[in-house]
């Protein structure tokens, strides 16, 4: 049976460990995983007429994040792993809940001691996520250096 | 001949064939509309100097002719001509009775009505049928009046052509002189570039045409240039040191040496010290053999098709037998499911050399500390990533990590000569992969391998 997992992702690397971690407690069977960012809409009418979700992912998915996925995907090959990347508006915790129960969604992730950081326009997910009251699986990982560097893969091996 | 001339006669000629085709067909239009006017109020005095004569009765005659003349204006040496037709006068006849060619003369008695223009006279002749006999009736006059207007017409046109010649020819040179200024600047700026001033740069402007888009190509070719001016320069300077480090240390040692009789035990340290530093000069040479090998032949290179993991389990126990001491930890966690992805077409002996130079460096810079090494394989790529916590490079050196003998301010306390990390790259890119390097000084350095899959799936 195809399972749906939703986690939420800021577009940098190391908030793919969430996933990675998610995976490793997924045994088998078809996984779709659902990565959710959430921003606040535009307020801008015309900035809404044009407003394309897929042209908006595309801005925010950059190469590293891409190629970061692909090892995912290479890597939990057996689950035959299928990636959607959503956008979520409502910074409302009932409102989510609804999405997850109207994507019929199995399984949320949620990274422990990691705090998203959102982009421009952007919210953390998170409280919105807890405020839904759904049950949800916290993963955690070391991040013990205090490099900052740019984003690069070597974020995805913490 | 210079582009400059080249575009400003193209412009002129284009201008003045263009005026040419304007004035002239002016001129040709206008002349022949003049004539078909003429024509016309020459075959209307005809028909009516026929009809006077031959149709009305000699009341009618009479004021024919009046009317004529009172209303038609006289036009310049008008004359009519009417001649009968009939046994005694042939159309022959009539040519030469009127001085007009046979042909004008058979057209007009066969059609009925024709036009000709001998010098300045225009001639009109219709046939007329009275009740016995044809007659031609043939009004001749002078076209004065449409002459002088297309004389004048054709002075016009011409004195206007010339004038405008005149100020396209003018407008086209300064122009295509003043369009090529800026490239005349470049040129001028350029020439003042030299070996010896390779800090000048083309000042640059705000605006995005093509002149700025040639001047920041020109400047970033500059800033090429010169950085590897700066790499050669530097490079013959840290490589004389590297070398001329060991060599000294061989000679005073030998110096001290023979200054007394020694006894054994000394000669052999002494030896021994000489040996060790002659190691380095073997070692140095090798890799410097590696990195303009590498660097300058960049086909040639036998590939097979290598397992990358293989290749850094290998490249650990390569180490493990140099230092023994070292704590290098392998990270199979996001190793692909499929082994296919970790293939990859290289030079087995290079990338060892690559893949233990990033290693040993890691464990160096760090005394020993833990350091990973991570494999994974993306949809393009295998990727190894190698982290450790070791002393960084500071940021504004990063940039010259990859020059031959550059050394990061904070290694004085390390071994090492600087040219490994350019080795390293120069095979990365020979297998056409990506070597990149993030570090934070006193935190850790990650260097990352991405090398394309062998595509074998």
């Amino acid at each position: 049976m195809q399972k749906r997992i939703l986690i939420p992702t800021d577009f940098n690397v190391e908030s793919l460990n969430t996933m990675k971690r998610a995976l490793e407690r997924v045994d088998d069977g078809d996984v779709e995983v659902i990565l959710f960012y959430s921003e606040y809409l535009s307020d801008s009418i015309t900035e809404m007429l044009f407003y394309n979700p897929e042209k908006r992912l595309n801005e925010l998915i950059t190469p590293v994040f891409e190629e970061a996925l692909t090892i995912l995907v290479n890597r939990y090959e057996k689950l035959c792993l299928s990636v959607n990347i959503e956008l979520f508006h409502y910074n409302n915790g009932m409102a989510f809940k609804n999405y997850v129960e109207a994507k019929s969604i199995d399984l949320v992730f949620i990274p422990k001691n990691y705090t998203l950081s959102p982009l421009k326009n952007g919210f953390d997910p998170i409280p919105v996520m807890k405020e839904a009251n759904i049950p949800l699986q916290e993963v955690s990982w070391e991040n013990n250096s205090e490099e900052v560097y740019e984003d690069s893969l070597g974020y995805l091996f913490i | 001949m210079k582009t400059q001339f080249k575009i400003a006669l193209m412009l002129i000629l284009t201008s003045l064939i263009m005026l040419l085709f304007f004035g002239g067909s002016i001129y040709y239009f206008l002349y022949n509309y003049s004539f078909a006017d003429f024509y016309k109020r020459l075959k209307t005095r005809a028909t009516i100097a026929a009809q006077y004569r031959f149709d009305g009765d000699n009341i009618n005659t009479e004021s024919f002719k009046l009317l004529r003349e009172k209303h038609l204006e006289k036009l310049d040496e008008e004359k009519e001509l009417v001649i009968a037709i009939n046994a005694d006068t042939t159309l022959s006849d009539a040519a030469k009775l009127t001085n007009l060619p046979i042909s004008f003369i058979n057209n007009v008695f066969k059609k009925g009505l024709d036009n000709l223009q001998k010098e300045e006279t225009f001639y009109t002749g219709i046939k007329y049928h009275d009740t016995d006999r044809d007659y031609l009736v043939i009004v001749s006059a002078k076209n004065n009046y449409a002459f002088d207007h297309l004389y004048y017409m054709r002075n016009i046109i011409l004195a206007a052509i010339l004038l405008v010649f005149a100020i396209v020819s003018y407008l086209s040179l300064y122009f295509s002189k003043h369009i090529f200024d800026p490239i005349k600047n470049i040129t001028d700026k350029v020439k003042e570039i030299g070996s010896e001033s390779m800090h000048l740069r083309i000042a640059e402007r705000y605006d995005d045409n093509e002149i700025n888009r040639l001047i920041s190509t020109f400047n970033d070719l500059l800033n090429r240039l010169e950085t590897a001016f700066e790499v050669q320069k530097n490079f013959i300077g840290n490589a004389s040191h590297e070398f001329a480090t060991p060599l000294t240390a061989i000679m005073g040692e030998a110096e001290v040496m023979l200054m007394k009789e020694r006894s054994p035990e000394e000669y052999k340290q002494s030896l021994k010290s000489i040996l060790e530093q002659s190691d380095r000069l073997t070692e140095i040479t090798q890799t410097l053999l590696f990195l303009a090998e590498t660097g300058y032949r960049n086909k040639g290179i036998e590939t097979q098709l290598l397992r990358t993991d293989e290749l850094v389990w290998e490249a650990k126990a390569i180490i493990d037998k140099l230092n023994p001491n070292n704590k290098i930890q392998i990270d199979i966690s996001l190793l692909p499911e499929n082994p296919k992805k970790l293939k990859i077409y290289g030079n087995k002996s290079l990338l060892l050399i690559a893949i233990t130079n990033i290693l040993t460096n890691a464990s160096k810079y760090s005394n020993n500390k833990p350091v990973n090494i991570s494999i994974a394989s993306s949809a393009e790529n295998v990727v190894i990533i190698v982290t450790d916590k070791g002393i960084g490079i500071p940021p504004s050196e990063l940039p010259f990590i990859f020059d031959p003998f550059f050394r990061a301010s904070n290694t004085q306390t390390f071994e090492g000569y600087g040219i490994g990390l350019p080795l390293c790259r120069n095979i990365i890119k020979i297998h056409k992969g990506q070597l990149s390097l993030f570090s934070t000084v006193d935190v850790g350095t990650t260097v990352e391998i991405k090398i394309p899959h062998a595509n074998i799936l």
